[in-house]
């Protein structure tokens, strides 16, 4: 059986995502790439893509573009938050293409879930800017790009079920550009940190 | 005074056992950094203490591997090599000073005293390789430099071979052999004796007499085969054998290293089990592990001479060790936090020394007992506090009063031993660490003054060791 799947290659868009490329995935790499995700990867972020410490970003049901991208940043040294530097240049560095593309399918298949929900009243402020953004400050809807449910579209990652630290982490990175991500510098430069928390708390939260 | 044979054998066997309190022990390995292409923070937390992605690349036998390779197939793709094109070298360098709290007397027993400051430059220099060396085959080899000796010698080794399958329901299961030269060397966790507390010693303070086998009186002097496997990187089991290996010996009729016979001390009998189950949970950023490790060690006391043979057959003194560890790790982005701790319970059955009449009593037990708590702040500002126990039957005969004056002995026969430990670590770079340390005895040989009979406090041999550790 093959499996067809868009592989991000090549330019970089605003987001840092890429000219969609169709790669075959045979069953030979659908094998290899269980295999590293369930006897590698998952040390980290867990089994199933179900990560325990926060430190590590929840993969399952992650859009698989958004994840190639992710590899290729992390493999040519361009993504440099701290963990990307400390975990991720090393882990990427010996990935190939069909690789990249046979993790991303894994990932992108396994069910996803919600996190713990912790605080009605923050998780509401998190819904109203995700849904509304805050235009007084020039932050726009996050649901515009990474959809109603935050399920995410082809390169815009799925933030739904994602850990809280994990997420705010992202956001001061975009902020301070360590993640050199135009669009969500522009974003993330507005928000305050009780922004960044129940924005967080609300995406947590949210289910499939 | 005329010490019997055995009883020499036997304080030597303590002696190198007291050792595992005091001795160097290592470790952390830049050249697996190199190897992975990832920082120390993905294995230590603070080096040498392990992480689970650092258990599960050890469990792994040290073969993750994100260099570039030389390479070579088969016509049927089957790997035939893949090396890596740089070798995972490494080089660990200790400059220490230690002062004890009362000096000692100075050589058998003059009435001066020797220096309280021993600088140790270097207390130990090693030499590591580290890292791969074919798929599924990996090596920690290390060579030390002690001062104490002044020569280079082999130290912690543990070669393994290890591969991992998928099982239904995709858990994992990771299973391999290793062959090292310490018992719990191959162990994953921080709260066994190989890789336990304090993971750096002074070696110019006065160490106690009692210690149990498998807490490294055995270390490098034996070859242990053992296979292992972890299931869904949570259920871990370990199961081999140990047969003496000793280093720096020759056969006096060959001149060759072997085979050992009775003018050896201590050697084992046969082949002697080692067994490890152990148990990891992981929830959020906390993970803890329950276990028990143990082994059975008879050994044949020999130290025999050619003009008084000792056998390597017969009576065999037996020490049965069983013991449990805990350890739970707490790590945030800012702050780390660690407990582990261990219990070992030896069982001794003295067969061989209380016929020769080295000691007072055909069976003795003894219990060590110890604890660590740890805490980092950003793996930068951080310490431990560490509280160890040794307790045991009284036998005059297994540590027995010296003469004068004793230091290293027991003015009454017990070899009750307790004390602290602190210790503040800065870590300007994270493979650097100042450290300074202090230990503290509340008893010692058995008393808390006047422990040896002539006048020697427990609180003596306290000492503050200042430690720069460097690993590159």
């Amino acid at each position: 059986m093959k499996i067809q799947l868009l592989i991000s290659l090549g330019a970089t868009s605003l987001l840092g995502f890429s000219i969609a490329q169709a790669l075959e995935i045979d069953a030979t790499t659908q094998a290899a790439a269980q295999r590293v995700a369930i006897g590698t990867c998952a040390t980290c972020h867990g089994p199933h893509g179900h990560s325990y410490s926060s430190k590590f970003p929840v993969l399952a049901a992650q859009q698989p573009n958004y994840l190639v991208a992710q590899l290729q940043a992390f493999k040519s040294q361009t993504r440099g938050d701290p963990d990307a530097l400390g975990y991720m240049w090393g882990m990427a560095a010996p990935l190939d293409d069909a690789m990249m593309a046979g993790l991303a399918d894994y990932y992108s298949r396994q069910t996803p879930q919600a996190g713990p929900a912790e605080d009605p009243t923050l998780i509401a402020r998190g819904k109203d800017i995700y849904q509304n953004g805050d235009p007084a400050h020039g932050i726009p809807p996050c649901g515009a790009c990474h959809g109603p449910g935050a399920v995410g579209t082809d390169a815009y990652p799925r933030l739904a079920g994602q850990h809280v630290p994990y997420l705010i982490k992202q956001l001061r990175s975009f902020q301070n550009n360590m993640r050199n991500v135009a669009v969500m510098h522009g974003v993330a430069r507005g928000l305050e940190v009780a922004d960044m928390e129940a924005v967080a708390n609300y995406l947590q939260s949210l289910g499939p | 005074m005329r010490y019997p044979r055995a009883l020499l054998e036997i304080l030597t066997v303590l002696s190198l056992a007291a050792l595992g309190l005091g001795a160097t022990k290592a470790h952390a390995v830049p050249s697996f950094a190199r190897q992975t292409g990832m920082a120390c923070e993905a294995c230590h937390t603070v080096f040498p203490e392990l992480t689970h992605f650092g258990r599960m690349f050890k469990a792994n036998a040290f073969t993750l591997d994100n260099l570039k390779q030389v390479r070579d197939i088969d016509a049927t793709k089957q790997e035939m090599l893949s090396l890596a094109s740089l070798p995972p070298l490494s080089v660990m360098f200790q400059i220490s000073d230690t002062w004890l709290n009362s000096p000692l007397p100075d050589g058998t027993g003059g009435p001066g005293h020797s220096q309280t400051s021993t600088v140790g430059f270097p207390q130990q220099f090693s030499l590591f390789y580290a890292g791969k060396v074919a798929p599924h085959l990996g090596a920690m080899i290390q060579v030390t430099y002690a001062n104490d000796s002044g020569t280079f010698g082999i130290d912690n080794t543990d070669v393994r071979f290890a591969n991992n399958i998928v099982l239904p329901q995709e858990t994992s299961l990771i299973y391999g052999v290793t062959v090292n030269n310490n018992p719990t060397v191959s162990d994953l966790w921080n709260s066994t004796p190989a890789w336990g507390f304090p993971y750096a010693g002074s070696n110019a303070v006065v160490s106690p007499l009692a210690g149990t086998e498998i807490d490294g009186a055995l270390a490098q002097d034996v070859a242990g085969l053992a296979v292992y496997a972890m299931w869904n990187e949570s259920l871990y089991g370990e199961i081999g054998a140990y047969r003496s290996a000793k280093q720096g010996v020759t056969n006096p009729l060959t001149g060759a290293a072997g085979p050992l016979d009775g003018t050896v001390s201590n050697v084992i009998s046969g082949a002697a089990p080692y067994a490890r189950v152990a148990y990891e949970y992981q929830w959020r950023r906390h993970d803890i592990e329950i276990g028990l490790y143990g082994a059975d060690f008879k050994l044949y006391p020999g130290g025999g001479t050619a003009t008084a043979p000792a056998l390597l057959s017969g009576p065999s003194n037996e020490f049965k060790d069983l013991a449990e560890d805990v350890q739970y790790q707490y790590i945030g982005d800012q702050h780390i936090f660690s407990l582990a701790a261990t219990r070992i319970h030896e069982n001794m059955h003295l067969d061989a020394s209380f016929a020769a009449g080295a000691v007072n009593n055909p069976s003795d037990d003894l219990t060590t007992t110890r604890f660590v708590a740890t805490y980092y702040y950003k793996r930068k500002w951080g310490g431990s506090v560490s509280h160890f126990q040794t307790t045991g039957s009284t036998d005059a005969g297994l540590y027995p009063n010296g003469p004068a004056p004793g230091v290293l002995t027991s003015a009454n026969g017990s070899p009750d031993t307790r004390g602290w430990i602190l210790e503040a670590n800065y870590l300007p770079w994270l493979n650097t660490k100042l450290s300074l340390q202090y230990i503290t005895y509340n008893q010692f040989n058995g008393g808390n003054t006047n422990y040896d009979g002539f006048g020697r406090n427990a609180s003596g041999n306290g000492s503050t060791y200042l430690l720069l550790w460097l690993a590159f």
